[in-house]
């Protein structure tokens, strides 16, 4: 048989429909896994796919709390927390709220929200799992590395370099591109040797109009930006000169602490910012590992910094701190905050409704639908051609918010698996209340909350142990 | 000898207490005293003291404070259980009485020497040698009715209790007689269920529970008003609900699983057993509302694993033989069913802490070990994780869970580890650099 020309007897089809695209979607817009990855490149878990609306209550309250209040202000608020009303435990959509309040924060530098009153960046920190941030030392560490992440350093090195340029070489053109990709090429550029290179401009001349700032006279020799107009050679220190100057040089506590609580701030203010929001997600992380000793002293700490050392920060609030607490963590840290003296600083149940406190609450039934809504509409083949919530009908969206509790995560869950069924059960063009209900047994498995019984429990046969042979 | 005359376990006569340490508190008092009432004194102070109650539950001293004038009715259990442990200790020989005072064996101060050496396993072994010849045989008996009683988990008993509250009830709404047949009916259908769920079986018990009701209303007690419409005493409350869990564990044990004595006899068989080894009993396993009795040891005539050591050599040529392997045979699939558990338990809490007893039921229960072993392998593992050798991270707090009361506390032991009781654990699967 001549395998080269005979073809199979069924020709291969020419076309088919893609899974979900009866349902007028080209995915499933729903995780199979409901938790936010910041760093995920999928938009269904990176926090992306967010409605706003959901929220509206909360971010209010933030705004008008906290980022329209000048940071000029000596009693603005330096420490607020985000607190988990709800009781139904993780999935309420914390994580994802802060990583959208941090780029609507960054978007702009809070000077569109404040009105041009506060230029402020926002920093997003989660303490690692397993109880490795345990102690305030831990925590600063996390707090200098995510503003390395967030490449708020570079930023700053960039925006130092730019007006000094214009001062030294004034002729020189330069535009700043508006979009994200163009502003990060910018900073890219202004902050590489290369650039002043090619345009043949001398940068020690820069370095030294920057040193010039009124904020950086009181900066150690040490610190990296001074560093380099020292030696004959003038080149930009960049982001990574200053982690190395952290890692490496600076061993000691103590003097991590100075760095980040004071002299980065100088920078920062020369930079021309006058605040930064420090969102700290899953907060419980830390308490939650540590004795009853090392949470005080957590707490001791942290006071110190925010409030009453000695550090730049504790004088003029410079960072301002976000704790996300779950239901349970106020009670955790109840004490350790009654005997530092945090609790008069910012009591975490304070006895009225306080301006600091922000409660996270459940979600409703209308959130529900809003919620389902914006997932669908970001997997939309055609935009146009559906009501939004299809397949779903509204009291399908209903159940399913019975069923998880209103909590976000497991209802994104629900939704996943209900699609994913009945995109494999042919003719099955609506999810309502009917087939939810049939598919019950399946999804509550399927969200395995809970112990499994004595039954299913896997236990050793003694008998057989002691009579095989081994 | 293979054709000895089986006997029949005196399993009824067993004297009414639960701790094989009163043996100790008795044996230490007479040691110091010789006179019968210096020698109770003694015992009262020394009960408390090794925190030894009259129930099969440790007293916690938050609850009960030793320094407390005792009741006249308390006196007079202390002095019951006082006797019943005399009686105990003449049978094996380990005092005797002499004129009025009472005097320590050589038994009883070999005894006394191998508890305040430190052994108390050895103790406990060394009274359950006593128990076995004496008795004829009860644990042999206990061990072998748990294995023909459940064959499709072997050895497994389960006693399921439901109180109002875990079938929807509200204490405030149970008042009339009425109330509690209600309570009645719903109960006796989630047992109905439980049972053919669990073994297999189909059962009616509606006869059963009247004759419950019925006893609850005749005299002497009158517990219940005939009249449906009619209130009880509030004050009542706890004994009829108790009555319905004694009803419904004796149910079990004497209809379904052939125990022929009564509930009192088999409670304290299995937690005298479980304190050797022999068998594991608990009221706590985390997803099951109600009582499960399994066997750690097996009864043959040898053990071809090494990981049985045996106890009792009957005249049968029989011999009762314990699982307790070693460390170093064991200490991977421990520490594989230590996470696994732990990740079973925190399927339904977020916390990353997690109730350390509830841990050790489901890890006992699957790898069928004692609560000591078990405690002896976790001090091991814990010590290997300090010194950062174990491949996960242990975390052990004396806390409490923020969402547990403190009465979810009050009858479970805590662990001692390190030299502390830990009351939950946090598990680090992370591989530690």
């Amino acid at each position: 048989m001549d395998k080269l020309t005979t073809r199979p007897t069924e020709p291969s089809p020419e076309d088919a429909p893609a899974r979900f695209q009866r349902f007028n979607l080209y995915d499933n817009p729903f995780p199979a896994n409901p938790v936010v990855n910041q760093d995920s490149t999928d938009k269904r878990i990176n926090g992306d796919v967010y409605e706003m609306e959901i929220r509206s209550r909360e971010y209010e309250r933030m705004v008008r709390g906290f980022l329209q209040t000048p940071q000029t202000d000596v009693n603005h608020l330096r420490l607020g927390y985000i607190v988990d009303t709800s009781y139904i435990g993780r999935g309420n959509g914390k994580s994802a709220f802060l990583v959208n309040l941090q780029q609507a924060i960054n978007r702009e530098y809070c000077l569109d929200i404040s009105n041009g009153v506060n230029k402020c960046f926002a920093l997003y920190l989660k303490p690692e799992p397993g109880g490795r941030t345990k102690t305030f030392a831990s925590f600063v560490d996390l707090l200098f590395h995510s503003m390395l992440r967030a490449g708020i350093v570079d930023t700053c090195l960039a925006i130092l370099r730019l007006e000094a340029l214009s001062r030294v070489y004034p002729d020189v053109p330069l535009e700043v591109g508006e979009s994200d990709q163009e502003l990060k090429d910018t900073v890219r550029a202004l902050n590489s040797e290369e650039w002043y290179k090619d345009r043949q401009l001398e940068y020690r001349k820069i370095g030294r109009a920057i040193v010039e700032n009124k904020y950086l006279q009181s900066l150690p020799l040490t610190f990296p930006i001074l560093r380099e107009t020292q030696y004959l050679r003038a080149e930009p220190v960049r982001q990574e000169d200053f982690e190395h100057t952290y890692c490496e040089g600076l061993r000691r506590p103590a003097e991590r602490m100075e760095f980040v609580f004071t002299d980065l701030i100088r920078l920062f203010q020369a930079a021309g910012f006058n605040g930064a929001y420090v969102l700290v997600d899953d907060f419980e992380q830390i308490p939650s590992f540590q004795s009853a000793r090392q949470r005080t002293d957590f707490a001791s700490e942290l006071r110190a910094c925010l409030f009453d050392g000695l550090s730049l920060n504790a004088r003029i609030g410079f960072y301002n701190l976000f704790l996300v607490l779950h239901a349970g963590v106020p009670r955790l840290i109840g004490e350790a905050w009654e005997q530092s003296g945090m609790a008069h600083r910012a009591p975490i149940e304070p006895p009225f409704a306080a301006r600091h406190v922000i409660p996270f609450e459940k979600l409703s039934k209308a959130h529900a639908v809003l919620l389902l809504r914006k997932y669908l509409s970001e997997y939309r083949i055609d935009a146009a051609g559906s009501d939004g919530l299809a397949p779903f009908t509204e009291g399908a969206v209903n159940v399913i918010g019975e069923m998880s509790e209103y909590n976000a995560a497991r209802m994104l869950l629900m939704a996943y698996q209900l699609l994913e069924k009945a995109a494999s059960t042919e003719g099955q063009e609506r999810i309502d209340e009917a087939f939810v209900e049939s598919a019950k047994e399946e999804l509550s498995l399927d969200l395995g909350r809970d112990i499994p019984g004595i039954q299913e429990a896997a236990s050793l046969d003694l008998m057989k142990k002691a009579q095989d042979e081994e | 000898m293979a054709n000895a005359v089986p006997l029949t376990p005196r399993i009824s006569s067993v004297k009414r207490f639960y701790f094989l340490e009163y043996f100790y508190v008795l044996l230490k008092s007479i040691e110091k005293y010789a006179d019968r009432e210096q020698i109770f004194e003694s015992f009262k102070v020394l009960k408390q003291k090794h925190r030894l109650g009259e129930s099969k539950y440790r007293i916690r001293f938050d609850i009960e404070d030793a320094s407390e004038e005792l009741s006249e009715h308390q006196i007079s259990r202390f002095r019951y259980t006082f006797d019943e442990v005399i009686d105990e200790a003449r049978e094996y020989d380990l005092i005797t009485e002499q004129q009025g005072t009472l005097h320590l064996t050589p038994r009883g101060a070999e005894l006394l020497g191998l508890y305040e050496g430190g052994d108390v396993r050895r103790f406990n072994v060394f009274l359950f040698e006593c128990m076995e010849k004496e008795y004829q045989e009860p644990f042999r008996y206990l061990v072998k009715l748990l294995y023909e009683s459940s064959t499709k988990k072997p050895g497994l008993l389960i006693f399921p209790t439901y109180s109002p509250r875990q079938l929807g009830f509200r204490r405030e709404e149970i008042t009339r007689s009425a109330d509690i047949m209600n309570y009645a009916s719903v109960l006796v259908d989630r047992l109905e269920r439980d049972i053919d769920e669990h073994l297999g079986m189909q059962r009616n018990l509606d006869e059963h529970n009247r004759e419950l009701l019925a006893r609850l209303q005749s005299s002497p007690s009158r517990l219940l008003p005939t009249a449906p419409s009619e209130q009880f005493d509030p004050r009542a409350y706890n004994k009829i609900i108790k009555r319905f869990r004694d009803h419904w564990i004796g149910y079990f044990l004497n209809k379904i699983y052939g125990y022929e004595q009564s509930l009192s006899s088999f409670e304290r068989w299995t937690y005298r057993g479980k304190q050797i080894g022999i068998v594991y009993a608990t009221d706590f396993y985390p997803s099951f509302e109600g009582r499960i009795v399994y066997p750690t040891s097996v009864v043959l005539g040898s053990a071809q694993s090494r990981d049985f050591r045996r106890l009792y050599e009957y005249r049968d040529g029989m011999g009762l033989f314990v699982h307790q392997p070693d460390w170093e045979s064991i200490s991977d699939e421990f520490v594989k069913e230590l996470v696994n558990g732990y990740f079973t338990l925190r399927r339904s809490n977020r916390n990353y802490f997690v109730n350390l007893s509830s841990l050790r039921e489901l890890v006992c229960y699957s790898l069928k070990i004692s609560e000591y072993l078990f405690e002896e392998f976790l001090e091991r593992a814990y010590r290997l994780n300090l010194s950062r050798k174990l491949p996960i991270g242990i975390s052990l707090e004396v806390d409490k869970l923020p969402e547990e009361t403190t009465a979810m506390y009050l009858k479970r032991e805590p662990v001692l580890v390190d030299g502390r009781y830990r009351n939950i654990i946090a598990i680090d699967v992370a591989k530690r650099s």
